[in-house]
């Protein structure tokens, strides 16, 4: 029973905050603000794990591949794997992880200090001044910290094969974009928008709603990390489903 | 972050991690508390973890087969499945799962404690507080994260093995010779071994980020948050290490 009516009352916080971005009531220099903490805050974790991502899927694409003596293969995998499906749902995972979490419980800590309630005592909407922006920043830094990710596990590929297992350099570089379309580039860019409103719905939904202290902010923590990163791979997988039937 | 308070922060985790060693090797564990930490700590995960392997394991075999369509190697996919998904991404997810889980948990628990200055009781009570809080944390998640990564591995292979032959069309048995001929039982010791590593590393970097939280809903908060980040970046770091010496 509990779950279902958390449930109703995420869609109800959700239509709140969507209604109120798409009346424009919200502050354009806090949003850009958040974008800017966002990106600082994101862009070496994302690194630090799509760059060693790369290089593992170069050691073992290289070990299948020798098999067949088709290691020219190689870079083609290493960007369609990075592209499609490694770096949006890493760099969406760290994003929940540091940035999400991040606005759980800077949003958390502002109710229990009081000063959501503050807020509204002052006649201003605390949902258009605190989340929204939060929201919007998050759908905005999702697909730039996907673009950073996919450079950086290409990469990542690159230098495995290249300095580390002896492969040819210009042969990987020229069959990188044998098997990659502009269609996986959007699709990859539609993918984690989607993903960054999913983080942002859900870590401000559990800051928003902290109870219980200190430990209740823990708690908000830990919930907007395991809920936004279940949502998104529950939602992965009916996106991967509807864009690849798009194009048979 | 700058390079030096990099550093910084890597020697004060050293020093927390021999404090820790020192504190608890040769010493037996705090009575009757690591089979219920062990059960929290697996418990708490199981679910969210089965539903995320379960969505990883459709996507992988997705991506494998809309990957290998263009070069008419659809049966490949169980090939990729066992490679990608058992010797890389089982771990990963199950490592990033516990941290997000367990490990936010852990670490946000502590960080109350010191805001309470339950810890600084303890020490003047004369009980080692790092024997006495982490030892119980470190043994029980040492035994469930093996268990936790095989079963990851299970949901992952079945629900792939759902999508290859009731999505996809693709032949059954077909598709599961190709998962053994990928696989051996080489790799999942090694899978277990990386788990056990990875277990390690977040029970010690959750705990370390909760001894030395800023007291307040804010500094739990933050602690909570950097536990995560960084548990989710040294497993990936430390798995790229680990394959490397085990399948180079």
């Amino acid at each position: 029973m509990e779950s279902i009516r958390t449930i109703g009352r995420f869609s109800v916080f959700s239509g709140q905050v969507l209604k109120r971005s798409a009346l424009l009531r919200w502050n354009f220099r806090e949003m850009i603000a958040h974008l800017d903490v966002t990106i600082r805050r994101c862009i070496f974790p994302v690194l630090a794990v799509v760059f060693p991502f790369g290089m593992v899927i170069s050691l073992q694409g290289l070990e299948v591949f020798r098999l067949f003596g088709a290691e020219r293969m190689l870079a083609s995998l290493a960007s369609v794997a990075i592209i499609r499906e490694l770096s949006p749902v890493l760099a969406s995972i760290l994003v929940a992880a540091q940035a999400g979490s991040a606005n759980a419980a800077e949003l958390g800590a502002m109710r229990i200090e009081e000063e959501l309630d503050a807020t509204e005592v002052m006649a201003v909407d605390s949902l258009s001044v605190h989340v929204v922006p939060r929201v919007l920043a998050l759908v905005i830094a999702c697909p730039i910290l996907n673009i950073l990710g996919t450079i950086g596990g290409l990469a990542g590929s690159f230098v495995t094969a290249v300095y580390l297992k002896g492969e040819n350099a210009a042969i990987f570089m020229s069959e990188l974009g044998a098997y990659t379309t502009p269609f996986d580039i959007t699709t990859s860019f539609i993918k984690t928008a989607i993903f960054g409103l999913i983080i942002g719905l859900v870590s401000c939904f559990f800051g928003y709603n902290t109870q219980g202290g200190a430990e209740g902010v823990g708690r908000a923590v830990n919930n907007t990390v395991v809920y936004s990163v279940l949502m998104f791979f529950v939602a992965n997988y009916f996106l991967t489903s509807a864009m690849f039937g798009a194009t048979q | 972050m700058n390079p030096l308070q990099l550093l910084g922060g890597l020697g004060r985790f050293s020093l927390f991690c021999w404090t820790f060693f020192k504190a608890a090797i040769g010493r037996r564990p705090p009575a009757g508390k690591v089979m219920g930490e062990a059960y929290s700590i697996g418990v708490r995960s199981l679910p969210i973890l089965m539903v995320i392997a379960i969505f990883v394991g459709t996507n992988l075999t997705l991506q494998g087969y809309y990957a290998f369509q263009p070069i008419g190697g659809q049966n490949l996919v169980g090939m990729f499945v066992g490679l990608a998904g058992v010797r890389e991404l089982a771990p990963i997810i199950a490592a990033s799962m516990v941290a997000a889980k367990a490990g936010t948990h852990m670490a946000s628990q502590v960080a109350v404690m010191r805001s309470r200055e339950q810890i600084d009781a303890l020490e003047v009570m004369g009980v080692n507080a790092h024997w006495y809080l982490i030892t119980p944390r470190f043994l029980g998640i040492m035994l469930v994260m093996p268990a936790l990564t095989t079963l990851a591995i299970f949901g992952m292979l079945a629900s792939s093995y759902g999508v290859a032959v009731h999505q996809l069309g693709l032949n059954g048995t077909e598709f599961l010779e190709f998962v053994r001929a990928a696989t051996e039982s080489r790799d999942l010791i090694i899978c277990n071994i990386k788990a056990l590593f990875f277990g390690a590393v977040i029970c010690l970097v959750c705990c370390y980020n909760g001894f030395n939280s800023e007291p307040g809903p804010k500094g739990v908060g933050n602690a909570t948050n950097r536990a995560v980040v960084t548990a989710a970046v040294s497993c990936v770091l430390l798995n790229y290490l680990i394959s490397e010496i085990a399948y180079a």
